[in-house]
């Protein structure tokens, strides 16, 4: 039995597998099926201070190896979550990851002094490609990346913060350290990647919303390349995820920098992929006499070298 | 809800473009009808394709489908002894109260399966008239199934079988001349459900419809397939419906 622990931002994670945003609800429906204190984390849909109603239908669509999503931050809002879901979420036993989103930097900043010390961590969506009002705007230059993130971790007096980054920009690493100098505690990435899907015999996008984030395996060689760019350019635990199917895959990502993971899309394909991308990841280190699965984090060595 | 391990026992053809598969589960299941189920197809296929159930019966379950997309397409090429994992059963299903007797089922399209599994569960104990609509003949499937029912009316668009009108309309038809039914239930194409619904409100029937929307999860937890509800918030078809009284739904 390897050790599975890892640590982020000072707090001890089981294990470094964590539920992404928007795949997973506050994890009641999920927890129907398995214990979801088993995992690493979860982090929330994404939260915005008043309710949403999201994007109208339809909000999915499939291409080869990937999915396309607009939902569009539909949520209950902050205080909901507070109300009825908090509580039960923490009493699973899993580290707690609030993703917030929000129009304006005051959003973000009220956002996280109201969630401050109620949850493990909170995650800033600053790149949800949905919406015009979920923050994406936020997400592309440096400059605003670091200024939405010298807003939110000014806020936060004991939550650490973590950085969500877009792949939609010119350089991932310029962003992970515009997230570094405003004070986040760690980033996450990749968020999604814009694409489009076309119903040839309506000559319409399928989705309602044209264009939707792309998810799934096929993103994963993108996702680990950004999480490498991202982990050499920053000091701070870099979170890995985009197209996770299994323990392998979990293991590139930790590989190229990455302290834990996050599972999304796969959890629709087989909704057991992050207990068995756990149970992978002891197996495979056990294989591999590795003790603690925290010293494969970048542990990659590049051609040539 | 459980994620099965499933062998396909049978997967034929039954109407023009629409295929009956059956499983065998690895243990018995119970499900309600209007239940549905989430089925992988594999290869590069991230999602699975939520669809009704039709009938189970211990380990045995058998879902209809229309090949529609690639996933469907794929779903048709597997054969007997060909394995896949199903969750099941999820939804709501459909509930009928004791006191309700005199049910009319009005179907469309694919619609017509999950009314198939009504007529299994309370085809014995209640009197079931079923309104079935399909494009032509060629489409015509289930019909050993409705026959079963206490009444069976089917129609087409066409006229090749059946009078030529839609299910909405023969239903309409029966009720003008007085033979109303306690409940309605109902699943099809939304342009044949918001004929009913303005039917049914009209009449100040008690009807319940089945809907259909592209899934993530299937589980409730992606918010992927909401519906409009009258009461400006959104439901989610898979774990609040897929059955929805209609009055509380926008169509």
């Amino acid at each position: 039995m390897a050790n599975l622990s890892v640590k982020l931002c000072g707090i001890e994670l089981k294990n470094p597998v964590i539920a992404a945003s928007g795949t997973f609800g506050f994890g009641r429906e999920f927890n129907e099926l398995y214990d979801i204190g088993e995992i690493g984390g979860v982090s929330t849909k994404g939260l915005t201070l008043e309710p949403r109603l999201g994007n109208p239908v339809p909000r999915i669509a499939e291409s080869r190896g990937v999915i396309l999503n607009a939902v569009g931050l539909q949520n209950p809002g902050v205080e909901h979550f507070i109300e009825h879901d908090l509580e039960w979420l923490k009493s699973t036993g899993t580290c707690v990851i609030a993703n917030v989103a929000g129009k304006t930097l005051e959003d973000y900043e009220r956002i996280c002094a109201r969630l401050d010390g109620l949850v493990d961590m909170i995650e800033l969506n600053i790149s949800c490609p949905n919406v015009k009002s979920g923050g994406m705007a936020f997400g592309i230059q440096p400059k605003s990346v670091e200024e939405v993130t010298r807003y939110a971790s000014s806020a936060l007096k004991r939550t650490p913060l973590i950085v969500k980054l877009s792949p939609n920009v010119e350089s991932i690493a310029e962003n992970a350290k515009a997230a570094e100098r405003g004070g986040a505690s760690a980033i996450s990435l990749i968020n999604t990647l814009t694409g489009m899907a076309i119903d040839i015999e309506r000559r319409r996008p399928i989705i309602a919303n044209n264009t939707g984030g792309v998810s799934g395996a096929g993103v994963k060689p993108i996702a680990v390349r950004m999480v490498y760019e991202a982990s050499q350019a920053v000091q701070i635990p870099v979170i890995g995820m985009g197209g996770i199917t299994c323990a392998e895959d979990a293991i590139e990502f930790l590989m190229a920098g990455a302290t834990a993971v996050q599972v999304g899309t796969a959890n629709f394909t087989d909704p057991y992929a992050m207990p068995k991308i756990i149970q992978g990841l002891n197996d495979w280190c056990d294989r591999h006499n590795i003790k603690n699965v925290s010293e494969l984090t970048g542990t990659l060595t590049l051609n040539g070298r | 809800m459980k994620d099965y391990l499933a062998t396909i026992v049978k997967n034929e053809k039954i109407a023009e473009n629409i295929y009956a598969v059956t499983f065998l589960l690895e243990e018995d299941c119970k499900a309600r009808c209007g239940q549905f189920g989430n089925i992988s197809v594999g290869g590069t296929h991230l999602l699975r394709r939520p669809i009704a159930i039709c009938k189970v019966e211990g380990r045995e379950v058998t879902f209809c489908y229309q090949v529609k997309g690639e996933g469907t397409q794929k779903l048709k090429t597997m054969g007997a002894g060909m394995r896949s994992r199903i969750l099941l059963p999820l939804g709501n299903g459909f509930y009928i109260p004791e006191n309700e007797q005199k049910i009319a089922l009005v179907g469309g399209g694919v619609g017509v399966f999950p009314l198939i599994s009504v007529l299994r569960e309370y085809g014995k104990t209640k009197e079931i008239s079923a309104y079935i609509g399909y494009r032509n003949q060629g489409a015509v499937c289930g019909v050993e199934e409705f026959e079963k029912a206490t009444k069976f009316i089917a129609v087409t668009d066409d006229g090749s079988y059946g009078e030529k009108m839609n299910a909405v309309q023969a239903f309409a038809k029966d009720l003008a001349m007085g033979n109303r039914p306690d409940v309605v239930l109902a699943c099809g194409p939304t342009p044949m459900l918001r004929a009913l619904k303005a039917l049914v409100e009209a009449e100040n029937l008690p009807c319940y419809v089945s809907l259909e929307e592209r899934m993530g999860c299937g589980i409730g937890a992606c918010l992927v397939c909401v519906c409009d509800m009258t009461n400006g918030q959104k439901a989610r078809v898979c774990k609040d419906g897929p059955v929805f009284n209609v009055k509380e739904v926008v169509l």
